[in-house]
């Protein structure tokens, strides 16, 4: 009879399972189906890894390098070895020592092979050839895992790997998208510091202005106060280096500075408005430490006022061409800190404003 | 454990429904990427004639581009942003 059959196959189905369960198969098969769609994953990496690689490439041909693959090569594996932490004295000093050390080589490196190409320019490259660091890093850590989760069995690896893979393919998406900008030359939302800086010495009148370090320092008479504005040196793809300037200038000034306030993009939590503005106390810089240290250092020690000034955005509107939202926050926030150096401080006094960011697009 | 085969089939099309249902969750849960295009807003220091055109590679803020059409005085880009790409639904 029919039913018997039925009955008969529901129980097999039924032993089969538990057999499964109990011997741990159904973990191999789940195994498989992860590492099946790590796989797929990682193979639009590769693809995006290409692609980029492929623009970068073009770049340098239109700069006339002919064979630009050995500079490729040489900048995507290029790295920098952490300073040993289990010692911390002098850390910092070792960190920017290894930091500025690190800039020229790469700076070197690509200035050897496009020797005839404006500063502009082989900015542009420099950050084409990170992104595409970054991007052959991350491709070479999931594949690590992968492989590494396949061949010793560790399906608890491979879990993990399986379950952060759609936050590390949204990175890769962010750093894939962010060469847009990045080649082209538009200012990204990153830039917003540095435009905030630009818009006030746009405003005031320019008493003298000097570059040092890659960093733009601005004297000039706004609002009946003398304001220094510190950003990086534009319009290329460059951070400069604001607290190591700040610090020189504080000592210059023998610490004569009413105000500092920085200004700079900030992370926003999921479900924060893009483009909002926040006021605060402390060093607005997301440098891995000398910088921010340098600030702290120059206002603890003529124990100057240090305030900050943020504007919200996630990382794909930081390192993307800059939306339309965090322009206007920017005109905002010019008004903003405006207001903060009138409020806190007495006509005639001694400001200075720093515009943290990248300055990509945005002169001065 | 005694089904008739009325039952099983009714128990596979309940389990196919719940799976179609929740794939087309999954599906519906992906936000769609709003395209983005750079714009750059150029402005007149003489008259203040202002318009909001395509970027060209290359461009910065403050570079001295072309002649106003209304007075002959320089036109300076005075911002370069991304807008949405409004999709217009036919
Ligand atoms: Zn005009």
């Amino acid at each position: 009879m029919a039913t018997d059959w039925v009955s008969l196959a529901t129980q097999l189905i039924w032993i089969i399972l538990f057999i499964l369960i109990f011997t741990g198969a159904n973990q191999k098969i789940q195994m498989r189906l992860w590492s099946y769609d790590i796989r797929n994953k990682l193979s639009v990496i590769k693809s995006y890894l290409e692609q980029d690689r492929a623009r970068v490439e073009r770049q340098l041909k239109n700069l006339g390098v002919k064979s630009p693959d050995l500079l490729i090569k040489r900048a995507m594996d290029f790295f920098i070895i952490q300073p040993v932490d289990i010692e911390p004295t002098d850390i910092i000093k070792r960190l920017e020592h290894l930091i500025i050390t690190g800039d020229k080589s790469f700076r070197k490196m690509v200035e050897q092979v496009i020797p005839t190409s404006t500063k502009y320019e082989r900015s542009l490259v420099e950050t084409g050839l990170s992104i595409v660091g970054v991007m052959n890093q991350i491709y070479k850590i999931v594949r690590h895992y992968l492989l590494s989760g396949e061949k010793e069995n560790n399906w608890i690896l491979l879990m993990q790997l399986e379950m952060s893979m759609p936050q590390i393919m949204r990175i890769v998406e962010t750093y894939h998208k962010s060469l847009d900008a990045f080649l082209t030359g538009t200012p990204i939302g990153d830039s917003v510091g540095p435009l905030v800086a630009y818009r006030l010495i746009e405003l005031g009148k320019v008493i003298s202005k000097k570059v040092v370090e890659d960093t733009s320092i601005t004297e000039l008479w706004l609002d009946d106060r003398r304001i220094y504005v510190i950003k990086a040196e534009g319009p290329g793809s460059n951070v400069g280096r604001p607290g190591r300037v700040l610090y020189d200038l504080v000592e210059e000034l023998k610490g004569g500075v009413d105000l500092v306030i920085t200004i700079d993009a900030a992370l926003k939590l999921e479900g924060e408005e893009t483009g909002e503005i926040a006021e605060g106390i402390g060093a607005a810089i997301g440098d891995p430490g000398p910088e921010k240290i340098a600030i702290e250092r120059a206002t603890t020690k003529y124990g100057i006022p240090l305030k900050a000034l943020v504007i919200k955005m996630d990382l794909g509107e930081a390192i993307h061409t800059m939306k339309k939202e965090i322009y206007e926050a920017g005109e905002k926030a010019l008004e903003y800190v405006r207001r903060i150096i009138i409020e806190s401080t007495k006509p005639k006094s001694t400001i200075i404003v720093a515009g943290i960011g990248n300055t990509l697009g945005v002169p001065g | 454990m005694i089904f008739d085969q009325n039952t099983m089939l009714i128990l596979t099309l309940i389990a196919l429904a719940i799976l179609v249902i929740q794939l087309y969750m999954e599906y519906r849960r992906k936000p769609k990427q709003a395209k983005y295009i750079p714009k750059e807003v150029i402005v007149c220091k003489k008259c203040g004639y202002e318009a909001e055109r395509d970027y060209e590679p290359g461009d910065f803020i403050s570079l001295v581009k072309g002649k106003c059409p209304k007075c002959g005085g320089e036109l300076v880009i005075k911002a370069i942003y991304s807008v949405k790409l409004e999709e217009r639904k036919t």
